[in-house]
């Protein structure tokens, strides 16, 4: 395939990923201590036990990307 | 073809069949994740195991061949042909005829000279990479093959090596057996395989990040041996005189896709059957968070460990040391006490 697909386009759109993650080191730092504290502590970790730290990160990620391609 | 490409950065899993644990293999050989529903079978020496789907490694591996920059990911294989090269130059023997299985791009014979190598033969799946192979010295033959079917007749080799080639290999005590049979006798065969904790890391994150989006987990990771598994396996394929010893490499990534774009680069991407072809974005971005937060060090970047086994085998024959015989001993331990230290006045 050659030319702009939707194939090439989402791996374009791929390739921002680190840079647009770079700018919301806070909330993922958040999210991430909140998966970790599972892997010491007594809670099990189950389906959307840090959702709302992870709906912070993805707010801080969409909104990073919508800058990005203005 | 980019559609392919663009589904194989996210193809890393297996279908969520359940949020059971996936647990690490034990016991000889790969047994465990096999087919869906085939459950965790012990494998003992019978049928064969089908794991990994080969025709779809020789198409990873072609593609990652014939990239433009294919050269910046050969860091592992570089490292690792080094070590292997390093341990043959350690063997005092001219080997007439070599083998090197998974070879690729030939990373073990660049190190290795005329004196200690006089004719080499290179096999692998892809096509691409034994046309793009690193010029070496010694006079090289290419055979396009499989690892677990080399087309070879018995006692035609003096030395066999493989380099990062056996960790994606179905039935490993059979290619083992193989080796086993290709070697002449005395013979060594050495090699080195991705195995143990290699990847604990990235495959903790998507773990964990899956189980708290998704619900369940599915292997992203293949099933490595554990370097205890290895003497047992060169053991029942008929080498002895064996030697196993761990190398634990860290590399240091900026992030979790960068860790996966160069695990595809190497061509190094998952081939299991059971493998998910679809890796969620909110999985990755959850998996990104969770890996910097529980490996991240303080400069920013994230380690990613491979743990590479190194094994030398021999092949019987009768110059070899044996053990002493039963009753055969001329001094007891009892008398190690009696040893009285040499005098060292005459020493510098």
């Amino acid at each position: 395939m050659s030319g702009s697909n939707v194939w090439s386009r989402t791996r374009e759109k791929m390739r921002l990923f680190p840079e647009l993650f770079a700018q919301c080191a806070n909330e993922a730092a958040v999210y991430g201590k909140c998966v970790a504290a599972t892997t010491t502590g007594t809670q099990e970790l189950r389906k959307d036990l840090c959702a709302k730290e992870f709906e912070a990160l993805k707010i801080c990620f969409t909104n990073a990307a919508k800058k990005r391609a203005r | 073809m980019s559609g392919r490409l663009c589904r194989r950065l996210l193809r890393l899993g297996c279908p969520a069949s359940s949020a059971g644990s996936w647990s690490r293999l034990s016991g000889a050989g790969l047994n465990g994740t096999g087919r869906p529903g085939a459950g965790r079978s012990g494998l003992s020496g019978g049928g064969r195991m089908n794991v990994f789907s080969r025709e779809m490694k020789q198409r990873q591996k072609d593609w990652a061949a014939q990239l433009q920059d294919s050269q910046q990911y050969d860091y592992l294989r570089e490292e690792v042909g080094r070590q292997v090269a390093d341990r043959v130059y350690d063997i005092a023997r001219t080997f007439p005829l070599a083998l090197d299985i998974g070879g690729g791009r030939s990373h073990i014979a660049e190190h290795l000279s005329k004196e200690v190598v006089e004719r080499f033969c290179l096999t692998d799946v892809s096509q691409q990479s034994l046309r793009r192979r690193r010029p070496s010295e010694i006079p090289t033959h290419c055979v396009l093959a499989d690892e677990e079917f080399l087309p070879f007749k018995e006692n035609t080799f003096d030395l066999v090596v493989s380099s990062l080639a056996l960790h994606w290999i179905n039935d490993l005590p059979g290619a083992l057996r193989q080796i086993h049979q290709v070697l002449k006798p005395d013979g060594v065969f050495i090699g080195a395989m991705v195995g143990g904790e290699t990847l604990y890391e990235l495959r903790c994150s998507l773990q964990l990040a899956e189980t708290e989006r998704e619900g369940g987990f599915s292997p992203h990771i293949s099933p490595y041996t554990a370097v205890t598994d290895l003497g047992n396996l060169l053991g029942q394929a008929g080498f002895n005189m064996l030697t196993v010893d761990i190398d634990d490499i860290q590399v240091h990534y900026p992030g979790i896709m960068e860790v996966m774009t160069d695990l595809q680069g190497m061509g190094e991407s998952n081939c299991a059957w059971n493998r998910k072809s679809l890796l969620h974005r909110d999985t990755i971005l959850a998996a990104a968070a969770i890996y910097k937060e529980m490996y991240g060090s303080e400069d920013g970047s994230i380690p990613a460990t491979f743990e590479i086994l190194y094994m030398i085998g021999w092949k019987p024959h009768e110059s070899q040391a044996k053990p002493a015989k039963r009753g055969s001993a001329t001094v007891s331990f009892g008398d190690l006490s009696k040893i009285s230290r040499p005098s060292s006045t005459d020493q510098p």
